[in-house]
């Protein structure tokens, strides 16, 4: 059962990174490395969402799996699940810690709508065994694009300066970094070509 | 007329979506690995934006943008559907499979979820049309041009004809490899633009003088 929690995690932060090994969420993790305090919350926004949309989702795959056309209908289902878990958690979040709302409500939804979740939740659909395989994908994920947020976060500055031609400065060059460490972690988990 | 190209232009060159504002990298980089792959996501990406964004469009503005968002990705999610089959219909269901992923998240990109409100909806319906061709347009170009470069490097062929390059680089078919190639492109491109803006105000420069000269002399 924890076994099943941490081995997914563990597979969704290193092994299947949603950045580096599927490039999901890359426009979003452009926009926050600008800021750490965009890093931590659009990686905080992740965790939530995914977590809670993961076990939504188990208890639909368990129950709709084997319908011959849910492949078909799996991303308006996950949109409907994932766009109820958004508004159920605004209201709250506007109800109660009202500061709070005023702060995200700009660019809450970039964090819960976008490829990273979707895509993510598709792989741990499909990776997932159980309840606990469900949610430690979707919590290693969210975990997952930390690392590669703090990652780009740290370069930023760098990757920025005067040192790198004026065309490159921007998205190109941080696609490309990214596009390396990708390739660092292609390495490390042993990847052959052909 | 002019205008018209000015605005298709927009999305195609100065505002493009892989390129320029890096909204939509992710398929691309994935899984415009081979020709047909880059057609497909293409040929799914032109029906999923176009349709949704129309649709999209006769939302009542009176909604929140907050549900509004939600209605945007669910109506991208129901135009996904015979998009799905038909993808299955024109390229097999080994290629529907092949993009896995990449086919579903086409629903919820930045164009359709952003761009439709803060841009298609704020046009009239004619100009928007225009724009919104010229956006996915942007995409397709791309997206065909990633997959056929990876194509000749990876597999030697653009399709079913042989390119011999005499030699390969089968890692540019990666996620990696994807990544570096349209950062590589994304940077040549924008020196191309900037390059061409520059020769183009340059000209607009000279041809003020000229007219300047021209006055003081009639004058």
């Amino acid at each position: 059962m924890i076994a099943n929690f941490i081995s997914a995690a563990l597979i969704s932060i290193f092994l299947q990174n949603a950045v580096f090994e599927k490039a999901l969420g890359i426009n979003i993790l452009l926009y926050a490395a600008r800021k750490r305090s965009h890093v931590i919350g659009f990686t905080l926004g992740l965790c939530y969402i995914m977590s809670l949309s993961s076990i939504v989702i188990w208890a639909l795959d368990l129950v709709w799996g084997e319908f011959i056309y849910y492949h078909i209908l799996a991303p308006v289902l996950y949109i409907a699940i994932i766009g109820i878990i958004y508004i159920a958690s605004l209201i709250i979040v506007w109800r109660y810690f009202h500061k709070l709302f005023v702060k995200i409500k700009k660019f809450v939804h970039l964090t819960v709508f976008n490829c990273a979740v979707l895509g993510a939740l598709f792989i741990g659909s499909q990776a997932g065994a159980d309840i606990w395989g469900y949610l430690g994908y979707g919590l290693g994920t969210g975990i997952g694009f930390f690392v590669a947020g703090f990652l780009l976060y740290a370069a930023h500055s760098r990757l920025n300066n005067e040192l790198v031609p004026a065309a490159f400065r921007g998205m190109p060059i941080m696609v490309i970094y990214v596009g390396v460490l990708s390739l660092a972690l292609y390495a490390f988990v042993g990847y052959q070509t052909g | 007329m002019e205008k018209s190209n000015l605005r298709l232009s927009d999305g195609l060159i100065r505002q493009n979506i892989v390129l320029m504002s890096g909204i939509a990298i992710a398929p691309v980089a994935a899984r415009a690995n081979t020709f047909e792959n880059g057609l497909a996501l293409a040929f799914a990406f032109t029906l999923v934006a176009f349709f949704s964004i129309f649709i999209c469009r006769l939302i009542p503005k009176k909604i929140v943008y907050t549900i509004r968002v939600i209605i945007y990705a669910l109506i991208a999610g129901v135009v996904l559907i015979p998009v799905h089959l038909l993808v299955t219909l024109v390229f097999g269901e080994a290629m529907t499979a092949g993009l896995g992923l990449y086919l579903p998240i086409l629903a919820v990109n930045p164009l359709i979820l952003t761009k439709t409100e803060t841009r298609f909806c704020l046009r009239p319906i004619h100009i928007m049309m225009v724009e919104l061709l010229g956006y996915i347009a942007g995409f397709n170009v791309v997206c065909i041009l990633v997959g056929l470069l990876r194509d000749i490097f990876v597999n030697g062929r653009i399709g079913w004809m042989t390119v011999d390059l005499g030699f390969h680089i089968p890692a540019i078919e990666t996620t990696f490899g994807g990544l570096i190639v349209v950062g590589v492109m994304a940077g040549l491109f924008r020196a191309l633009y900037n390059r061409s803006k520059q020769i183009k105000a340059k000209k607009l420069e000279k041809e003020r003088r000229r007219q300047e000269l021209i006055r003081e002399v009639a004058q």
